[in-house]
């Protein structure tokens, strides 16, 4: 069968499936289902529709330049965001670095919670498949900071639960059970490297700092905005947890 | 090629780099936070008639026990209690089942302690005092400074009234 139409089908007999809240797991239908994605995932199609978007600005090999890279030097550079960029003066992830690019090449960046936005991040992390993630998180000074920063953010209690993503994702807790759902350890799990991911309950494609969003949301927590220093700093504490993983883009996803 | 070569041009003039603090998107999210912030663990004292074998307040109890908000929960709340805020916002219930086991649970987690036969095992036993479920559920810090358990009466997620009921439900025999 065709690739395209095989996604498509897989695809509509999903979003026929009803899967139930979001809190509970998933049944014998879903696992089979998911299954079955593993071979087609549905976001293979943001991962094609994210290349046709990249090739306007010349395709790795214009990203490759832009970075300052070589183009064989790629994968491993992208398998170390976020990173400092001296050129920007911040700690950046690969989304920020596009909206920059986008600038320079004369396009209105794209916002980062845009969908576009979302199928170039994904296409240009899958760029890095099968690379061990190797960010630095002592490279410099920044990226120092914007650990510390990750951390604290972890770490800080809050909302209307007064819950931090600490209360749910520490060593003590993993594994336990809230609703029917196993905490999930965000290192061993490979978070860092399986997100852009398709989303079964959501029917789509979630990046790792929109899904810092989702447990913020559900666990009551105010829900900070994508880019800003401390989402960024969440993803470099987050990835590093998961350093010298192999990245797996796009990771699929209850 | 007409593109990468502007794109390299581009890079070859980052003498007169733009500031990119006004083209990468990155928003100020600590005034967010900083509204967000906890409170510092505080101690409260059960007021008077706290704990009830009222069935209302029992029932009300039950229904914030097992239940994560008005718009998620599916049966009517009990006399007393709305599913929506005074504001017309949805209201909050504790969803202590998504950590705690106890009669009744669907789907109950295991994060906390199992709070089967509470009665018996905890307060018959002398183990623990109704003043102590009390507090447990208002700031649970006070007696564990690195609980992962929801705090409901320092974020203000319930009023007095409302950790009563809880706690007569938990204490009641069932
Ligand atoms: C009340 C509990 C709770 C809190 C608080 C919480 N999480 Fe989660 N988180 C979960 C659960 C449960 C899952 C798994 C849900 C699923 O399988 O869909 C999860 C999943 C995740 C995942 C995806 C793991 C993967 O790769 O599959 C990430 C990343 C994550 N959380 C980060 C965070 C961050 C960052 C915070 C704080 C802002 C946070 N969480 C707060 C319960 C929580
Ligand atoms: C995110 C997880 C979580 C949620 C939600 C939660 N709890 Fe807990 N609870 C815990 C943990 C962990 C403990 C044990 C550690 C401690 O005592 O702080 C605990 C302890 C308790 C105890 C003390 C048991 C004993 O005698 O030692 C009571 C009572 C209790 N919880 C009631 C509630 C009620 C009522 C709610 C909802 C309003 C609730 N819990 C919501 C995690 C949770």
């Amino acid at each position: 069968m065709n690739k395209i139409i095989k996604i498509a089908l897989s695809v509509a007999v999903l979003s026929s499936l009803s899967f139930c809240d979001d809190q509970f797991s998933m049944s014998d239908k879903d696992r089979a289902m998911y299954a079955e994605m593993l071979d087609n995932n549905p976001a293979d199609m943001t991962v094609a529709s994210g290349e046709e978007l990249l090739s306007y600005m010349g395709g790795p090999a214009g990203l490759a330049k832009y970075l300052g890279v070589s183009e064989e030097k790629l994968p491993e550079y992208i398998a170390g965001f976020p990173r400092y960029i001296k050129k920007f003066d911040m700690v950046v992830g690969l989304d920020q670095v596009l909206q920059a690019m986008m600038h320079d090449g004369g396009h209105k960046p794209l916002e980062l919670k845009s969908g576009n936005m979302f199928e170039m991040l994904t296409y240009v992390k899958s760029l890095a498949n099968d690379v061990p993630i190797n960010i630095d998180v002592n490279a410099n000074q920044q990226m120092k900071d914007a650990y510390a920063l990750g951390e604290k953010t972890f770490n800080t209690k809050r909302g209307g639960r007064g819950l931090s993503c600490l209360s749910c994702h520490s060593p003590d807790v993993i594994g336990s059970v809230l609703r029917t759902q196993p905490l999930p350890d965000l290192g061993v799990n490979n978070s860092g490297g399986t997100w852009p991911a398709y989303r079964m309950t959501k029917s789509s494609v979630s990046t790792l700092q929109k899904r810092f969003q989702g447990c913020m949301k559900n666990a009551l927590l105010a829900v900070i905005p994508l880019g800003s220093k401390e989402m960024v700093g969440l993803e470099v504490f987050v990835t590093d947890k998961a350093k010298g993983k192999p990245i797996a883009i796009p990771g699929l996803k209850r | 090629m007409v593109k990468n070569l502007s794109v390299s041009l581009l890079l070859g003039c980052s003498l007169f780099a733009a500031d990119y603090s006004s083209i990468i998107e990155h928003p100020d999210a600590s005034e967010i936070i900083k509204k967000d912030l906890l409170a510092p663990a505080k101690v409260y004292t059960m007021p008077a008639g706290c704990i009830t074998t009222d069935a209302a307040a029992i029932a009300r109890g039950d229904y914030i026990f097992h239940n994560l908000n008005g718009e998620k929960a599916k049966a009517d709340a009990p006399a007393g209690l709305s599913k929506k805020n005074s504001n017309g916002s949805t209201k909050q219930f504790g969803n202590c089942v998504a950590c705690h086991n106890i009669e009744g649970a669907k789907g109950a987690g295991n994060i906390g302690p199992d709070l089967h036969g509470y009665k018996q095992n905890f307060i018959d036993s002398g183990a623990r005092t109704t003043q102590f479920v009390y507090q447990k559920i208002a700031d649970a810090r006070i007696d564990n400074p690195d609980t992962h358990m929801t705090i409901n009466l320092t974020t203000k997620l319930f009023n007095e009234r409302e950790i009563c009921d809880i706690a007569s439900y938990i204490v009641s025999p069932k």
